[in-house]
């Protein structure tokens, strides 16, 4: 099922949370919603969901126009941050509730669901049973067990440690591959943003600052917003920016530009070691890889200039993408 | 760890198991005398007694008539209110929570007093309407209270899962609020049935002699000073909150996803 969102907008008292926002999402497409903590992705999810109501814009699921119908009537479902599981229901009575209140039969789905999301052996047990894992599972079990035209997941591990999270990103992503479900994932963790989508919005402002692929999105990103919340770059200037991987530490032979540089910690990432570097010039802090095993506490960062990257559009992003 | 239960076993068997134990061999028994050797002499008289009063048992009914209506009531009420004051946000509701519990911090007589001459009026006085209109002005404030607290532990965003999983408002109230709230609805069948058994003067102003419930007949029965028909008297009291609890737990256990009483959640 499609879904084509066009200049939705909503004010909270001053608060702008949605400015004529517009996208669209062809079925079976995964879309994942990154963005700072409190920028206002919540509140675009309840809107989808139909927990709130836009002040201007349209929601359309496959051409038909649902932004007044209430969220019991738009068969869209909604996993939340908290699994809110019913607690004086079984887990096979939590995942069977959707689908009973609609007046589907429920057996069989039930018993594959609990298979997909391995709690056949838990499905006579009562939520505060399970561990933080099991429960968000269940959550996404109900979820699917209404067979929603398209799923919405607002950051759904994120009260899970990091192993569990990371063990569930890959099983929901694939998952929602298998059943070919429409979803729109929302986080504010990068990584998990280009795992769960294939495409991403990254929200600010009220609106998509860009609305791409993440190849798309590190090859050529659109406004130095989208710059200084990805590590992939350093941001020269509203016009300029850099790839991480063009800056370096010894002078290249063309012509170049210098910046000093305090060498602040070194760590290891994917057992490569990493420098992480105060850049007085931006006052800013970058985290580049490096070989070099002793680097002096002040340094010197070298740019080629034909490296050096201008943003192509007018840096907005609000049309239909 | 597993938890030691002696503590609550020793606290509820001294203030709760043994006082009503004693209270029934009392009834039961010829009134004791300290230090004069003579064991328990068992006797029924105090229950003939009892039972001699040709209004026990139609003061008996309509205290139950009376009592379920006040429950019902504030039932009703007080899921209302507690649901708007605990989730919804609108502007003056701290000054709608006071007024709401304004009635506990006014005497009750000075209300009833006050609220005779409306019904009057009105025709309620001398009714048993009226009585159970004027049992609701002790009662709600605590509903309210309870049911406030109740909804606030519950939460909206349960109702949101609920919502987004399609249930209609009747089967979201039926399958997730009702049983959510079975504890607080518990609480309010004791105390609103307690509190309205307890009322004697409010019950006489506004039934005027023509509604009779248990404490008008219970009163009289003080000058007695016969412990083992007073005994008799208060188990009689006694077993109507019970009853009413019952009935209650019975009702509670038809609501969907009803969890046995055997299987206790760990």
């Amino acid at each position: 099922m499609t879904i084509q969102v066009e200049r939705l907008s909503k004010k909270f008292r001053i608060d702008q949370v949605l400015n004529s926002l517009s996208f669209k999402l062809e079925a079976g497409e995964k879309m994942s919603i990154v963005g700072p903590s409190g920028s206002g992705k919540t509140t675009l999810l309840r809107i989808l969901a139909g927990l709130e109501i836009p002040d201007q814009g349209t929601i359309l699921l496959e051409e038909k126009d649902v932004t007044r119908l209430s969220a019991r009537k738009r068969n869209i479902g909604l996993v939340f941050q908290q699994p809110l599981l019913f607690p004086h229901m079984t887990v096979a009575e939590n995942i069977a509730y959707g689908a009973h209140m609609n007046g589907k039969k429920t057996e069989s789905t039930v018993k594959d669901l609990l298979a997909a999301v391995n709690l056949t052996e838990a499905s006579a047990q009562f939520p505060a049973e399970l561990s933080g894992g099991q429960q968000q599972r269940a959550a996404l079990a109900r979820a699917l067990a209404n067979e929603p035209e398209i799923l919405l997941l607002d950051e759904p591990f994120s009260s899970l440690d990091p192993n569990l999270r990371q063990d569930m990103r890959y099983w929901v992503r694939d998952l929602l591959d298998k059943r070919g479900i429409t979803s729109i994932f929302v986080t504010h963790d990068r990584e998990e943003a280009m795992l769960m989508g294939d495409k991403i919005g990254v929200f600010h402002e009220g609106t998509f600052q860009q609305f791409a692929t993440a190849e798309e999105i590190k090859r050529n990103p659109r406004n130095p917003f989208i710059v200084e919340f990805f590590d992939h770059h350093l941001l020269l200037n509203d016009q300029q920016y850099v790839h991480i991987q063009d800056i370096q530490f010894s002078e290249p032979s063309g012509p170049c530009i210098t910046y000093e540089a305090e060498l602040l910690q070194t760590t290891f990432r994917f057992s490569e070691k990493v420098a992480h570097l105060y850049v007085k010039e931006f006052d800013e802090k970058i985290t580049l890889p490096t070989p070099d095993d002793d680097l002096s506490k002040h340094i010197e960062l070298y740019i080629p200039k034909d490296a050096v990257q201008h943003f192509q559009s007018d840096g907005k992003c609000n049309d239909e993408q | 760890m597993k938890r030691n239960h002696l503590p609550f076993y020793f606290i509820a068997g001294l203030l709760f198991i043994a006082p009503t134990l004693l209270l029934l061999v009392q009834s039961f028994t010829a009134p004791w005398r300290f230090q004069r050797g003579e064991g328990l002499q068992f006797q029924l008289n105090s229950w003939s007694l009892l039972f001699s009063d040709p209004n026990l048992w139609s003061a008996t009914l309509w205290s139950l008539v009376i009592g379920a209506m006040v429950l019902l009531m504030n039932v009703f009420i007080g899921l209302t209110s507690g649901k708007a004051l605990a989730l919804y946000s609108f502007q003056g509701r701290t000054i709608v929570e006071s007024l709401l519990l304004a009635p506990i911090l006014i005497p009750v007589l000075a209300v009833a007093m006050g609220l005779h001459l409306f019904m009057i009026r009105v025709g309620l006085a001398d009714t048993w309407v009226g009585v159970v209109l004027i049992h609701l002005v002790p009662t709600v404030p605590y509903s309210i209270k309870i049911f406030h607290h109740a909804y606030s532990e519950v939460g909206r965003p349960l109702m949101e899962q609920s919502q987004m999983l399609g249930a209609s408002v009747i089967k979201q109230f039926l399958t997730i609020e009702l049983p959510l709230l079975r504890t607080s609805i518990r609480s309010v069948t004791f105390l609103t049935i307690v509190i309205s058994l307890s009322q004697y003067a409010i019950t006489a102003i506004i039934g005027g002699g023509q509604v009779i419930t248990l404490p008008m007949i219970f009163f009289p029965f003080l000058d007695t000073a016969n412990a083992s028909v007073m005994a008799a008297f208060s188990v009689w009291f006694a077993i109507l909150p019970l009853v009413m609890y019952i009935v209650v737990e019975g009702l509670l256990q038809l609501l969907p996803y009803s969890r046995k009483p055997w299987r206790i959640q760990t």
